[in-house]
């Protein structure tokens, strides 16, 4: 495990919570001005929105560094008609320009709400192909541990996961900006806070759920695998990395299922802000170390079938 | 050149393990301690069993001679984000470096594990048939060098004319993956694709 597949780990990881909190907060955008007024919703959505694009960036940044040739990296679009790698850098690009072109309507409050929802549903399409060619790439015959349905689904849940969470952070620490401010009315806005943080603890339980069970049945699919490589890679898994997969699952639980539940319990008790900030910070530490993990695990328990 | 695949010829009966070719290689490339475009798997197995009063050997060992297959569905061509993998006329893939950004994605492709990374340059390197001998003419490096004459090279239908079109023996994965320009002569103890009576002996040299 060398610094190439860290810088691998690093991407996959940033540019899947890049989209899970470009679409996430969509909806949860959605779903607020229904019961909030929109300049409510927007003092929160707007900071965590332009947040997304120094995490993008640095992801691709980390990217480079798998490359053994960075300088030539502007190549890596030349095989678009085969290679699903050039693919997923395309898509990963015009992700980042649409969504980049979206915060700044967003923010500076440029065209019709109807324009700006196009170009965020356009954004939020060209995210999901991001994703799913990311998945692709590993779809290889020669590595049964990826070729599977299972790995489009995790990475589909590590964005949405990873993304609720970090929405989650965007969200306390935008608050505690705005009750900074002289004159704001922090009544609504803490309301429209515990709303949101609660839909989001919600669906994180849901999301890690369908995680770890994924996770569990990926082991028994390699198992029972025809190929030696399938079985040893299941071996490997619960094997030499059994500790680091066994403390994987454990955050993941302790992060999603049971800081969510103690989040969701201090918002309709209103606890103290910093007692909630907190929580909601450890969730997405936790979290965000569990996904690290497994993505870790993907990359260093995969048994390829060659020689 | 020629517009029908170039292929390899293996003999395994006659193949001694010598690593003669996998020398070769190195030297006409001039590759570094670690970068090994040709490599020779030793595949072993059996036991003794006893027999009435008896001991009996079933042991067994040969040895499979493996570079760059010049696949004809070369996955690592299609893999290539800056498509520096190419496929000539001729059926000879190569890589041309200074396309390649090395991301080594071919790498988890291929299924003989013929790229071969350099560190020092940051690139991807492989067989490359010993093109410029074949432009001369002249056989490949591997080839020439075999003191028991168990290689051969040609158009691969050619080839299968000749010694029949066995494209795998075991540990050698399923051949209809990427269709690779081989044919094997087997060996009297071989094993056939997928077995699992042996394992590969030299796992630490190849």
């Amino acid at each position: 495990m060398g610094l190439h597949d860290w810088s691998l780990i690093i991407f996959t990881i940033l540019g899947q919570m890049s989209v899970g909190v470009f679409l996430i907060l969509g909806i949860v955008h959605t779903i607020a001005v229904r019961r909030h007024p929109i300049e409510e919703v927007e003092r929160l959505t707007d900071r965590a929105l332009l947040a997304i694009g120094p995490v993008l960036v640095l992801g691709f940044i980390a990217s480079l560094g798998h490359l053994g040739s960075p300088v030539n990296a502007y190549l890596s679009l030349l095989n678009v008609a085969e290679s699903w790698l050039s693919r997923e850098i395309l898509f990963g690009t015009l992700f980042a320009a649409t969504g980049a072109l979206f915060a700044l309507l967003q923010w500076r409050k440029i065209g019709s709400f109807a324009l700006r929802r196009v170009v965020a549903l356009v954004a939020a399409a060209l995210g999901i192909a991001f994703v799913v060619t990311m998945a692709l790439i590993y779809m290889l015959p020669l590595q049964p541990a990826w070729n599977l349905w299972v790995t489009p689904l995790t990475f589909i849940v590590t964005s949405l996961l990873t993304g609720a969470l970090a929405i989650g952070v965007a969200f306390v620490a935008s608050y505690a900006y705005e009750r900074k401010r002289e004159g704001a009315d922090h009544a609504a806005l803490a309301s429209l806070l515990y709303d949101s943080l609660r839909g989001l603890v919600l669906a994180a339980v849901v999301l890690v759920g369908v995680q770890l069970v994924t996770v569990s049945l990926h082991v028994t699919v390699l198992s029972a695998g025809e190929t030696s490589a399938a079985v040893d890679s299941a071996a490997a898994l619960t094997g030499d990395f059994g500790v680091v997969f066994g403390l994987r699952l454990t955050l993941a639980f302790v992060g999603a299922a049971i800081f969510g539940f103690l989040i969701y319990r201090s918002t309709i008790w209103a606890t103290s802000q910093r007692t909630i900030g907190t929580l909601v910070g450890g969730a997405f530490g936790l979290v965000l170390v569990s996904e690290v993990l497994g993505r870790y695990l993907f990359y260093a328990a995969s048994v390829p079938i060659t020689i | 050149m020629s517009d029908q695949q170039m292929a390899f010829y293996i003999d395994l009966a006659a193949c001694s393990g010598c690593k003669a070719c996998q020398i070769a290689c190195k030297d006409k490339n001039d590759l570094d301690v670690g970068n090994m475009w040709r490599r020779v798997v030793e595949y072993v197995g059996g036991d003794w069993t006893r027999s009435g009063d008896a001991w009996v050997s079933t042991v067994y060992a040969y040895s499979v001679t493996v570079s760059c297959l010049h696949c004809q569905d070369a996955p690592c061509a299609e893999a290539c984000p800056s498509a520096a993998i190419v496929k000539r006329d001729d059926g000879v893939v190569l890589i041309e470096a200074d396309r390649c950004i090395g991301c080594r994605y071919c790498e988890w492709t291929c299924p003989y594990g013929a790229l071969q990374f350099d560190d020092e340059t940051g690139k991807m390197t492989k067989c490359d048939f010993c093109a410029d001998y074949l432009e001369e003419g002249k056989e490949p490096a591997c080839v020439a060098s075999c003191p028991m004459r168990a290689m051969d090279y040609g158009p691969l239908d050619e080839l299968r004319d000749r010694y029949g079109d066995l494209a795998a023996v075991a540990p050698l994965p399923d051949p209809s993956i990427s269709r690779p320009a081989v044919v094997f002569g087997p060996h009297p103890d071989s094993r056939a694709r997928g077995s699992a009576s042996g394992r590969i002996g030299n796992l630490e040299e190849v």
